[in-house]
């Protein structure tokens, strides 16, 4: 996917999260575009580990600004003490109108997750993408065993929550990835 | 025997270490850093950048240490804090971590530090892995192992280089909250003295702000309001009110000092040359990994060779090597503008390769950075205790946009030819974005 394309993807990710209610801050951005990557292999070009609020890529860090400084997406300032949220502007639509192809490809993958991803909060998100990215990354498939890593890994998320975290990945999973999907699913770490 | 030593220092004037740290500095990978200019061949432009790495890390040690005491001095923690981390028991011990990482952080750099890393290190290498292997080497484990109690070299290596370069590790919050201190985005020890040594040594005051008052500030704080909807416990670096406009400084130091300093035109191409010297002159075109080869090289080495280079038409990398040496650099024939990207915004991608077809590819370089790190935000904790973003208190940090160019370079002996052709050609080169079957 070259970069043009990525850009796309953002935009439309963007959008599409919009329309379901998400606040649309850096966070759920991030969140979203793992999710994107990881269940429904959208190649991106954006690395993720876990760091803050659960998968983090440094690469969508870097990437977001310079959409920004081209005019494809803007900072939205809200009232203290909330922060930015992001949203795509006219000229991002714009963008989005010269490549048709690609928003094609993308469309359903995109609508599918910000479907997941929209209604959901910080904390929510933040639990789900470190048990999603615990499940992939690490072959184990006890439930509990998984949310003791994840405590571990993140003593501020309880095993309790944990569990319930792990359990909705794994119906997710279940639910939307055949078999060979499944046993394919992985995520670049590095 | 005196356990306690100083050195003098243009920045801090007193940084004061201890015995083991005195080991760690006389050790080869830091007395090499006396001889790694911190601004490759910026001092071709502003003649006072000769200052080296060594000095930077001496005060990076320093500062990251005063972060340290301030975040986690008792009447500075939160219940939350203290609970979320576990490792406030053992203070002295990552302390000690601490100042022997930020000490280390840059000693994997190359000669001419960031010149062209990406194309002189084999594929997978940075100076941060570099960084990485020197720590965790026989040569300074032997020193982690004598201090007492021992200090882990993996803990050192962690926090030197962060978790953003070392995607293969492990980061416990702690670890990550630590590794911020050094090399954080918002306020890290290497930024705040970078800004502050490179803006006092080229002699322009764009760098300088006040980090007394900033570090003064800094607070471990839970980021649960940064911005979004809901909370989350998780705590990073922030800052109490008091110390938004010291923040706010910093992120305008680091804006003017990338726009006039670090993204200049000239400076950028010395290391465009300065590659294309090392390409041909080094076996492979590439700086060896080898950690006793990467000790032996330094900016003496390289500039001795570049020297001699220039004089002698015989000799590898001639070409590149008299450009810089005889200041016969590539001039600018383009850079990025808001009009020309409204249409593209790869105009200049497009501009090279025609370019390129026109004049031969020996004659053009496209330069083309941005800078890192993102949208700069972080919790700030108000009188009132309640957090809030810093972006949503301030419109500075809100409004600060990254700095990026996209730079077209052509052979100066064909200036005025190319700037003729592209006024003529530009409205037929640049076109709207077209999606590739």
């Amino acid at each position: 996917m070259n970069n043009q394309q990525q850009r796309v993807v953002v935009i439309k990710l963007l959008d599409a999260l919009k329309k379901n209610g998400s606040w649309c801050g850096e966070t759920h951005i991030q969140k979203a575009v793992f999710f994107l990557k990881a269940i429904k292999k959208v190649p991106v070009d954006f690395n993720f580990i876990l760091y803050k609020h659960g998968p983090f890529s440094f690469d969508l860090r870097d990437h977001l600004p310079l959409m920004r400084l081209d005019g494809l997406i803007d900072m939205v300032i809200n009232p203290i003490p909330y922060g930015p949220s992001l949203k795509v502007t006219d000229r991002g639509e714009k963008f989005l109108k010269q490549c048709p192809k690609t928003v094609k490809k993308y469309k359903d993958k995109v609508n599918f997750i910000a479907r997941f991803v929209g209604s959901k909060k910080v904390a929510e998100l933040e639990r789900l993408g470190t048990a999603l990215y615990i499940t992939l990354k690490e072959d184990i498939k006890d439930i509990r065993k998984r949310a003791r890593l994840i405590n571990k890994k993140k003593s501020h998320i309880s095993v309790e929550e944990a569990t319930f975290a792990v359990k909705s990945i794994d119906d997710l999973l279940n639910s939307h990835l055949t078999r060979e999907e499944n046993n394919h699913a992985n995520i670049e770490t590095a | 025997m005196k356990n306690i030593h100083e050195i003098r220092d243009p920045i801090h004037v007193f940084i004061k270490y201890d015995s083991d740290e005195r080991r760690v500095i006389n050790s080869r990978p830091l007395q090499r850093l006396r001889h790694i200019h911190q601004l490759a061949l910026t001092f071709l432009l502003y003649p006072g950048a000769t200052h080296r790495r060594f000095e930077h890390s001496l005060g990076v040690m320093e500062l990251s240490d005063r972060i340290f005491q301030i975040l986690t001095h008792d009447d500075n923690l939160k219940d939350q804090t203290k609970k979320q981390f576990p490792e406030l028991s053992q203070k002295d011990y990552w302390r000690r971590v601490l100042r022997m990482a930020a000490l280390c952080h840059d000693i994997g750099h190359l000669p001419f530090s960031h010149a062209a890393e990406k194309e002189l290190l084999p594929e997978g290498w940075t100076h941060e892995k570099l960084t990485r292997d020197i720590i965790l080497s026989q040569e300074m484990k032997e020193i982690w192992e004598d201090v007492t109690p021992p200090l882990r070299a993996i803990d050192i290596a962690k926090l030197a280089i962060g978790p953003d370069k070392a995607p293969d590790l492990d980061f416990t919050n702690w670890e990550t909250v630590l590794s911020e201190i050094i090399v954080g985005d918002a306020f890290g020890a290497d930024r705040i003295d970078y800004l502050l040594r490179d803006s006092h040594h080229l002699g322009v005051a764009y760098g300088k702000f006040d980090h007394y008052r900033l570090i003064d500030t800094m607070r471990i704080l839970p980021a649960s309001k940064l911005g979004e909807d809901d909370e989350s416990e998780e705590q990073f670096l922030g800052i109490k009110k008091g110390g938004l406009q010291s923040a706010e400084a910093l992120s305008l130091a680091r804006y003017f000092m990338y726009s006039q300093v670090y993204l200049h035109s000239v400076r950028r191409i010395y290391d465009i040359h300065l590659r294309d010297f090392l390409t041909e002159w080094l076996d492979n075109g590439k700086f060896s990994t080898d950690i006793e080869r990467h000790l032996s090289i330094t900016d003496s080495e390289v500039t001795s060779s570049l020297r001699k280079a220039a004089k002698y038409s015989s000799k590898i990398g001639h070409e590149f090597a008299n450009r810089i040496m005889n200041r016969k650099h590539f001039k600018v024939l383009y850079e990025r503008n808001p009009a020309d990207y409204d249409i593209n915004t790869e105009a200049a991608s497009l501009i090279k390769k025609s370019a390129e077809e026109k004049f031969g590819k020996n004659r053009i370089r496209l330069d083309s950075y941005a800078q890192k790190s993102g949208f700069i935000n972080f919790p700030v904790l108000q009188r009132d205790g309640i957090f809030a973003s810093g972006v949503s208190m301030s419109s500075i940090l809100a409004q600060l946009p990254a700095v990026a160019i996209d730079y077209l370079f052509v052979d100066s002996d064909i200036i005025k030819e190319a700037k003729k052709w592209l006024h003529k050609n530009k409205r037929d080169i640049i076109k709207p974005y077209g999606e590739e079957e």
